[in-house]
């Protein structure tokens, strides 16, 4: 039984299919870079398998239950999401802004429960944000800011984690860093699924790489078979150059196709 | 997380609340010495006893349900829709109730069934409240604009309805319910309106979770396993629960929901749920003390209650502007 | 008078009418034929004064008022909105209107070839025989104003003759903050039948009596009006507020709103009413004893 799967999912909008017909297992210890064009639908997807937005076709199932029966809060426990460019809305405390990641865990009302205490401490500090925890939320920087909320999405040890551009906006460092997480992350067995358009990153830290054109799955394998250049003609119309392997891969693109 | 000083602000307000209270009950049109209201209280059937008991407790009971309800309002008002400007009058909320209180009080239905005025309040405040949050959902920017739209639609109606209203002193009485009053407002008020107040109130304070969550963003909350839509009803329904019974007996009162949170929020951190009790309990002290205001300031005629609020919430507002100016990016 | 009807009055009044003009005296024309009355006053007057086959017109508000002072004496007059219209099509030869209407009616009822004239707001019985003189000549009955006043006067006299027993403190408070007070009508009223009217004493204001006010000032008899024009509304909200319903129950007394709001010979009849009630206070009051 996978962990996440997805059987002939597709999403119309205005009579045009977002999603396509797109069906995929994923397993545990997976980081999955998700790639495409602008629009080929890649957040649209990653809503569907979050649970967030309904497919208007085919159904997403998390160890083979499908997400519709799911209740919520057990399904805000065993996945976790991060949309676009996260923000925090009012100047609260980093630290509760993390700890907001336990709402699926608390009661109606009241505090954070003793016993939760050290989850808290545990996730600011794999986070690198000890030093940070009383600081309003709205004073970090863009890097810091990623970090707190990737630990707002961790401290309720999800199983899977569901990323929409995380590297958006970072610049190479806090980019890096986060993939690093990322990984560090399918490496402790969990799944993770991340839109990237960073196609050197995807390439360097994904396991598995997941390309979609105009919603319809064009590739889906372990990075390493499945980025080609020819891929990259077929979903992005670039001609491009792949030069090394694993962690010291990168991504070359030397001319826009005759499409564009 | 520490637990920090959250009980700090809720006992603050507690004590400002407990003080206007007092307050409130030796302070009057006519001047009686504190030793004969005192008096008073134990002897309802003296003229200072009949003033306490029959008159300056009902209004500040009224007065701290009518705050209450605005200060919780605003806070839930804010927290979900994350705007610092957020507050039942801005939203036509207010207006929609008052809409529905003098309709139901002009044309009569009142004299046939007594609920009708509460009722077709919360009418007037659901109603108003829907159409702003139909059509100006999606962004801050209209979503106010919105709220001004229904608004100023709600003060339309009401104009309307006063000026077809068979009472001739309809239209001398339109500043009333533009402008809120708890002037002569008895016991019978305070139970027209104290039930659905506090269903409403109720319903409100369980929100806490739900606006703490949407601080990450309507699609974090959601993947928190927050039902945004039955978030939004459940405000739409408390807010329309309680502004619209207390609208319904005191008219419009604007600007404590918006201020009412501010003030609190500094002292919580800014988490949304820490603000709401506070601001409920900053709501009720600051319409006692502006209520406090409209009997010591003497005029011929009793200073209306929306006059003083507006005097002191406007440059708040200007305030609250320069400030959203200054910080937005 | 109770300031926000009058205000009302007055309002509708100032939209229509200008000032009186110099009089003529009646003998000088013939009685007129087709006359336009544009204010509820004039129209109560009217409609006592002038037979209902020379009255072209009386205003809108006038069946309301003339069912609470005499009802069916309006039946079959007309009525008018008090537009410029209304009077261009109704072709009046005399209109009657308040002192405090606009000048514009004025001119245009001089155009239409109508005399123009404006009665004063009458604020005591002295003021009332005066207009009810007034109108009397204007609509060329003299001498029913003449059988109008002598019976308004004789009833004034005879409340004179025999003052009560003792002078009760009223006060005619219908709720809000308009209280008739010193000059007023109604504190004529009150006088005439022998109360003492509490708004017009020393130390209160007219137009500022709120339910603490009125408890502090223990009045011993309410009058309340409201009751013919009984529309509800906030004010009438007001007059209903409990602690003055439990406190005076038995001791509140409705007016004729209008015979306080017109000055009219109707107003001593209402005097007389107030003396009935006032005795069966004060009987009340003994009986207790």
């Amino acid at each position: 039984m996978s962990r996440l799967s997805a059987a002939r999912i597709t999403v119309r909008r205005g009579g045009r299919a977002i999603v396509d017909d797109v069906s995929f297992d994923l397993e545990d210890g997976a980081f999955v870079a998700l790639v495409g064009a602008n629009g080929a639908g890649k957040s649209t997807l990653l809503s569907v398998l979050a649970g967030l937005m309904a497919a208007d076709g085919g159904a997403v199932s998390l160890d083979g239950q499908a997400l519709e029966g799911l209740d919520r809060r057990d399904l805000a426990r065993r996945r976790a999401y991060l949309p676009q460019n996260p923000r925090a809305e009012w100047p609260i405390a980093v630290e509760r802004l993390v700890a907001l990641g336990l709402t699926p865990y608390l009661p109606a009302f009241g505090g954070l429960p003793g016993g939760l205490e050290p989850r808290l401490t545990q996730a600011l500090e794999a986070c690198d944000l000890l030093d940070h925890r009383l600081q309003p939320a709205t004073t970090l920087s863009g890097g810091e800011l990623a970090r707190a909320m990737l630990a707002r999405a961790l401290i309720g040890d999800p199983q899977v984690l569901i990323a929409d551009e995380p590297t958006a906006g970072l610049d190479p460092k806090h980019a890096l860093d986060t993939m690093r997480r990322l990984k560090a992350l399918a490496g402790q067995g969990k799944l993770v699924v991340a839109a990237l358009h960073d196609l050197t990153l995807a390439a360097r830290y994904s396991t598995h790489l997941m390309a979609l054109e105009n919603g319809r799955l064009a590739a889906f394998g372990p990075t390493a078979g499945v980025l080609t250049p020819a891929l990259l003609k077929q979903v992005f119309d670039v001609e491009a150059r792949i030069v090394g392997e694993g962690p010291s891969a990168s991504v070359d693109y030397l001319a826009a196709g005759a499409g564009a | 997380m520490r637990p920090g000083p959250a009980g700090l602000p809720t006992i603050l307000a507690l004590l400002v609340l407990a003080a206007a209270a007092v307050a409130s009950v030796f302070v009057g049109r006519v001047s009686l010495s504190p030793a004969e209201l005192t008096q008073g209280m134990f002897h309802p059937q003296t003229m200072a006893g009949l003033v306490v008991t029959e008159l300056r407790i009902p209004r500040t009971v009224l007065a701290i349900l009518v705050g209450a309800s605005l200060g919780l309002s605003g806070a839930v008002l804010q927290g979900l829709l994350r705007n610092p400007l957020a507050e039942p009058g801005l939203l036509g909320v207010t207006n929609g109730a008052a809409l529905g209180a003098v309709v139901s009080i002009y044309f009569g239905l009142s004299h046939n069934f007594g609920l009708a005025t509460p009722l077709l309040g919360m009418a007037g405040a659901v109603a108003a409240g829907a159409l702003t949050y139909a059509l100006g959902r999606g962004s801050s920017l209209t979503l106010i604009l919105a709220g001004a739209a229904a608004s100023s639609l709600m003060a339309a109606f009401l104009a309307l309805a006063l000026n077809f209203a068979p009472s001739p002193y309809a239209a001398y009485e339109m500043n009333v319910w533009m402008l809120g009053s708890l002037a002569e407002r008895s016991w019978d008020h305070v139970l027209l309106a104290a039930p659905f107040v506090a269903a409403g109130l109720a319903v409100l304070a369980t929100m806490g979770r739900a606006v703490d969550a949407l601080a990450l963003g309507d699609l974090q909350a959601e993947s928190l396993g927050i039902r945004l839509d039955r978030t939004r009803v459940l405000a739409l329904l408390g807010v329309g629960l309680c502004v619209g019974a207390a609208t319904s007996v005191t008219g419009a009162v604007g600007f404590i929901g918006l201020v009412a949170p501010h003030l609190i929020r500094p002292f919580v951190g800014y988490q949304p749920s820490r603000t709401l009790l506070p601001s409920a309990l900053a709501g009720a002290a600051l319409l006692l003390l502006a209520d406090i205001g409209t009997r010591l300031i003497h005029t011929n005629t009793e200073l209306r209650l929306g006059v003083l609020t507006s005097l002191l919430g406007a440059p708040f507002f200007f305030w609250l502007v320069i400030r959203v100016r200054k910080t937005a990016p | 008078m109770r300031p926000a009807l009058r205000a009302a009055v007055i309002g509708i009044a100032a939209v229509l009418a200008g000032a009186g003009g110099p009089m003529a005296s009646a003998a000088e024309r013939a009685a007129p034929q087709r006359i336009m009355s544009l204010n509820l006053c004039t129209d109560l007057l009217v409609l006592q004064l002038a037979p209902k086959s020379r009255i072209a017109s009386v205003s809108f508000l006038a069946h309301d008022g003339a069912q609470a002072l005499f009802p069916g004496l309006d039946a079959g007059v007309p009525t008018n909105r008090g537009s410029a219209e209304d009077i261009v099509r109704a072709k009046p030869d005399l209109v009657l209107d308040s002192e405090l209407a606009s000048p514009f009616i004025r001119t245009l009822a001089g155009k239409v070839g109508a005399r123009v004239v404006a009665v004063k707001d009458a604020d005591n019985f002295a003021d009332i025989r005066d207009i009810v003189r007034q109108v009397g000549e204007a609509v060329g009955a003299p001498a029913r104003a003449e059988a109008l006043i002598a019976r308004m006067d004789a009833t004034l006299a005879d409340l004179a003759a025999h003052p009560p027993k003792r002078r009760l403190r009223v006060v005619a408070w219908s709720g809000g903050s308009a209280v008739p007070g010193k000059g007023s009508l109604t504190d004529a009223i009150i006088t005439a039948a022998g109360g003492i009217n509490i708004a017009a004493q020393p130390g209160h204001s007219e137009g500022s009596f709120g339910v603490e006010e009125l408890l502090a000032a223990r009045p011993e008899l309410l009058l309340y009006g409201g009751a013919a024009l009984g529309k509800p509304s906030l004010l009438t909200d007001e007059a209903q507020h409990r602690v003055v319903r439990t406190l005076y129950a038995g001791r509140r007394i409705a007016y004729n709103d209008v015979a306080h709001t017109c000055g009219l010979p109707q107003s001593a009849d209402s005097a007389r009413d107030l003396r009935q009630a006032m005795e069966a206070v004060i009987a009340k009051q003994e009986a207790a004893r």
